[in-house]
């Protein structure tokens, strides 16, 4: 079967490059076949007749994950043999890496990273797949299954051509740089991007059912019932990526900060804005049918944004420390965010009569009216995080300069924006649907609105200053009230089972998010820092505590040196910041270390020169209140995305939905 | 409670909320300390080198010696902090994070306000269209259609029980 040539070829180049390119292949052929025996299954049922290609659809989506995770594990197997066969693994592969993140080396740079979402794609296709497996001759699951392995198409064509992680590489070489250092000292490499990219990738499948819908023509209410989960577990993975991120970034990059509004940090923020709007407007259309168009178009956009960001970090055109190298798949990127585009537009002017809501917003003081002004500030907001990012690029393109468009600027001008959500999510969770009487606005909020008064009060008695800070603080306490309320009394009414269900889970979620604003704001606000000159066992103090270096360990392998400041800290615990300089990069790399307490963390960098020979080292001390918090609200928020996940306590058909509408008349006089 | 939900009580806590603000906004904490300047005055500046990082933020060694530089400059106290970054800028044109408010750059300031108050406009329409549909009253038909549908559900409700 094989020549001798053929296979004294595999094994001198290793077996995982041609492994790898025929499965990317297979991987293209099951998609591409997928998508026409999906498209051909729709229009037979549209006919009215049973359409035999409907059994060939999952047996396709297997093929194509299959595909997938060979394409995955023979890279995986050629970085972990170090085969140096691979231009791939010659560039971040290293025979010193260590086994963790020579694993996750894999995903380190733009075509792993590719590969990577080609198999999370792959992975969402099959599970959507088998959870519709017996309705996939309706039509529209048939066009969402088209939708979807068109897109994994794209995906797998480009890890095939333009961003082929299984190129070969230069003859005889036999070790690499590893890969970047900063994604060779921490474990959270391992998760945050796959969880991040499942996030992503997630958004995919309410993008499929809304081309659907609108190619079917079925723009009720049915498939956003069907997405509903879909488009939950995907904006929940999307969070708590980005949250593993600003950890990761606290814990790696020794600047003792979570976010730095940079693009690539923009990319993930733009879609997650986008897609936080839609899960609150699509409860409108749910319960009143209205806001079609709005909802569609967030969905399509929260897709369409997950590609242009990918475009903005893989193309080259942004610099951003996070960015990957330059590549061609800019152009096939860019192309393919245009059809998404494109083919969207015309498909909802092309169903424009039928996607008019029937219903209308009695008052805009009602729950609909809250989410919609929820929603306006969401899309001031991801317009806001787009421009910043993207103008760069307008200066360039008009003046042929460069600019940098940084954090000072989305600071100013998402602090107000932030405030005035936190200020919806005070009012809105006790608002009724339809209508609030100012009775009962009055009486709903008063608890609430004192357990704001009271924070302020705190925060002023624990010395908080400055108008920003305190105004998250005050409408962090009162919105906090607000979603304590709502729990409180749906466990009263139901139990545990109170505490699930999207508007419970829901709440949960509010309670993180406001955990994270606070603690934002107070690290932002109140920060203190100071650089001490250590001397061996010479005690300094800043911020009320003291500060001890007691020694320094060295440690040289044939990897990295690496050195580190034994700092005691108040005459107990010791911690150990440390300069690592990898010796194929040659950079250096500082590691803080971190002393949480739930009231403050104390974050030390070891700053260079080191001169440990004389005994002397420069440490740079940061008082950070409340850190600790954001950490605790990242988890409220995965624990109440999954209790939102549960059923809820489903509403009888009889029970009031709304307040009572004044229609001048009494309805049951 | 219905006291305590009164109006006044509301105006009241309006008034205490807004004197709490006033006084945590304006009460005077002093002046930064020299390294609470030398971190504000990074936090403006982008490193050369660095895609985009800002001084504050960046590790690199051209970040470093641009921090030292403010150190010295905030050390000798002769200058404000704008005057400072203006320093920095003369030597590394094109480093403030902060777009300027003239020009073509303006346009970043600009875009935001407008998109709001068009955000806003549009929403006020829309309300005010719903309102214009929602004041429709029902005619003595429509309550007897509904009435009509009330009692056939009662109907199917008792023969269910039964």
């Amino acid at each position: 079967m094989f020549s001798a040539e053929t296979l004294d070829v595999a094994v001198n180049q290793g077996l995982a490059g041609p492994l790898g390119r025929a499965a990317l292949l297979v991987g293209i052929i099951a998609s591409v076949f997928g998508a026409v025996a999906s498209i051909y299954t729709a229009r037979e049922s549209l006919r009215e007749e049973e359409a035999r290609t409907a059994r060939l659809i999952p047996r396709f989506a297997a093929l194509a994950l299959l595909a997938a995770v060979a394409a995955m594990t023979a890279m995986e197997y050629a970085m972990i043999t170090r085969d140096f066969s691979l231009k791939y693994v010659q560039d971040h592969g290293s025979r010193s890496t260590p086994a963790l993140y020579n694993f996750t080396a894999v995903w380190s740079a733009l075509e792993g990273s590719i590969l990577l979402w080609v198999l999370a794609l792959a992975l969402s296709c099959a599970v959507v797949v088998w959870r519709y497996r017996k309705k996939l001759s309706d039509p529209l699951i048939a066009w969402a299954m088209a939708v979807m392995f068109i897109v994994l198409a794209f995906f797998f064509l480009l890890s095939f051509a333009p961003a082929n992680p299984f190129g070969v590489g230069a003859a005889g070489v036999t070790d690499g740089p590893g890969p970047n250092p900063l994604l060779q000292n921490h474990i959270l490499v391992l998760f945050h991007p796959p969880i991040l990219y499942l996030g992503y990738v997630g958004f995919t499948i309410p993008f499929a059912f809304a081309i659907a819908a609108l190619v079917t023509g079925r723009v009720g209410e049915g498939w956003l019932i069907e997405t509903r989960r879909w488009t939950l577990c995907a904006w929940g993975l999307l969070t708590f990526g980005i949250i593993l991120g600003g950890w990761w970034s606290y814990e790696v990059l020794g600047w003792s900060g979570v976010w730095a509004w940079d693009p690539v940090e923009n990319a993930s923020f733009l879609p997650w804005l986008t897609g936080t709007a839609y899960i609150h407007s699509v409860l409108v259309q749910e319960r009143r049918g209205m806001l079609r168009v709005w909802n569609l178009s967030l969905l399509l956009a929260t897709f369409s944004l997950t590609i242009l960001g990918t475009f903005l970090t893989r193309s080259g055109v942004l610099n951003s420390v996070h960015a990957f190298s330059e590549s061609d798949i800019g152009k096939y990127l860019i192309i393919f965010f245009g059809v998404i585009v494109a083919v969207s537009l015309w498909l909802i002017a092309w169903r424009g009569d039928s996607l008019r809501s029937p219903g209308s917003i009695d008052s805009p003081i009602s729950r609909e009216g809250a989410f919609l002004a929820n929603n306006v500030l969401f899309a001031l907001f991801a317009f806001v995080v787009l421009l910043g990012t993207v103008f760069p690029l307008v200066i360039e393109a008009l003046q042929n300069r460069q600019i940098v468009v940084g954090e000072p600027f989305f600071d100013q001008l998402s602090t107000p924006i932030g405030i005035a959500l936190l200020a919806m999510m005070s009012i809105a969770p006790v608002l009724p649907w339809r209508k609030a009487s100012e009775e009962v606005l009055r009486q709903r909020l008063f608890w609430p609105a004192w357990c704001g008064i009271g924070t302020l009060a705190v925060s002023l008695l624990v010395g908080a200053d400055g108008l920003a800070a305190l105004l998250t603080f005050t409408l962090g306490g009162f919105a906090s009230g607000a979603a304590l309320r709502q729990l409180v009394l749906a466990t009263r009414r139901q139990g545990w089972r109170g505490l699930v269900g999207r508007a419970n889970g829901g709440m949960v979620v509010h309670i993180g998010v406001i955990l994270i604003a606070v603690a934002l704001a107070a690290s932002n606000s109140y920060t203190r820092s100071q650089e001490l000159s250590l001397k061996l066992n010479t005690p300094a103090e800043f911020g009320g505590h003291v500060f001890e270096l007691k020694g320094f360990e060295n440690e040289k392998t044939d990897r990295l040196t690496a050195v580190k400041a034994i700092v005691q800290v108040d005459g107990g615990k010791s911690y150990a910041p440390a300069i690592t300089k990898f010796v194929q990069m040659g950079n250096n790399i500082g590691t803080p270390s971190v002393k949480s307490s739930w009231r403050y963390d104390l974050y030390l960098t070891l700053e260079p020169p080191v001169k440990s020979e004389s005994g002397e080292a420069r440490i740079k001390v940061f008082i950070k209140p409340l850190v600790m918090w954001m950490w605790i609200g990242g988890g409220m928020m995965a624990v109440g995305t999954l209790l939102a996940l549960f059923p809820g306590r489903r509403r009888r058909p009889t029970d009031a939905v709304s307040a009572r509408v004044d229609t001048g008349k009494a309805i049951d006089a | 409670m219905k006291k305590l939900n009164s109006l006044p009580m509301w105006i009241l806590m309006l008034l205490l909320t807004v004197g709490l603000l006033a006084f945590g906004t304006l009460r005077d904490r002093g002046p930064l300390t020299q390294q609470g300047r030398i971190d504000a005055i990074s936090q403006q500046l982008a490193c050369p080198t660095c895609n985009g990082e800002s001084i504050y933020v960046s590790r690199a060694p051209a970040a470093e010696a641009i921090r030292n530089e403010i150190a010295r400059e905030v050390a000798a106290g002769q200058n404000s902090d704008d005057q400072i970054v203006a320093v920095i800028e003369r030597n590394f044109p094109g480093s403030v994070l902060l777009p300027r408010t003239d020009g073509v750059e303006s346009l970043v300031w600009i875009l935001p306000v407008v998109a709001l108050v068009g955000g806003l406009c549009g929403l006020g329409l829309v309300f005010r269209r719903w309102k214009n549909a929602a004041l429709l009253h029902a005619s003595d038909a429509d309550f007897a259609i509904v009435e009509a549908a009330l009692q056939h559900k009662n109907d199917v409700t008792d023969d269910e029980n039964i």
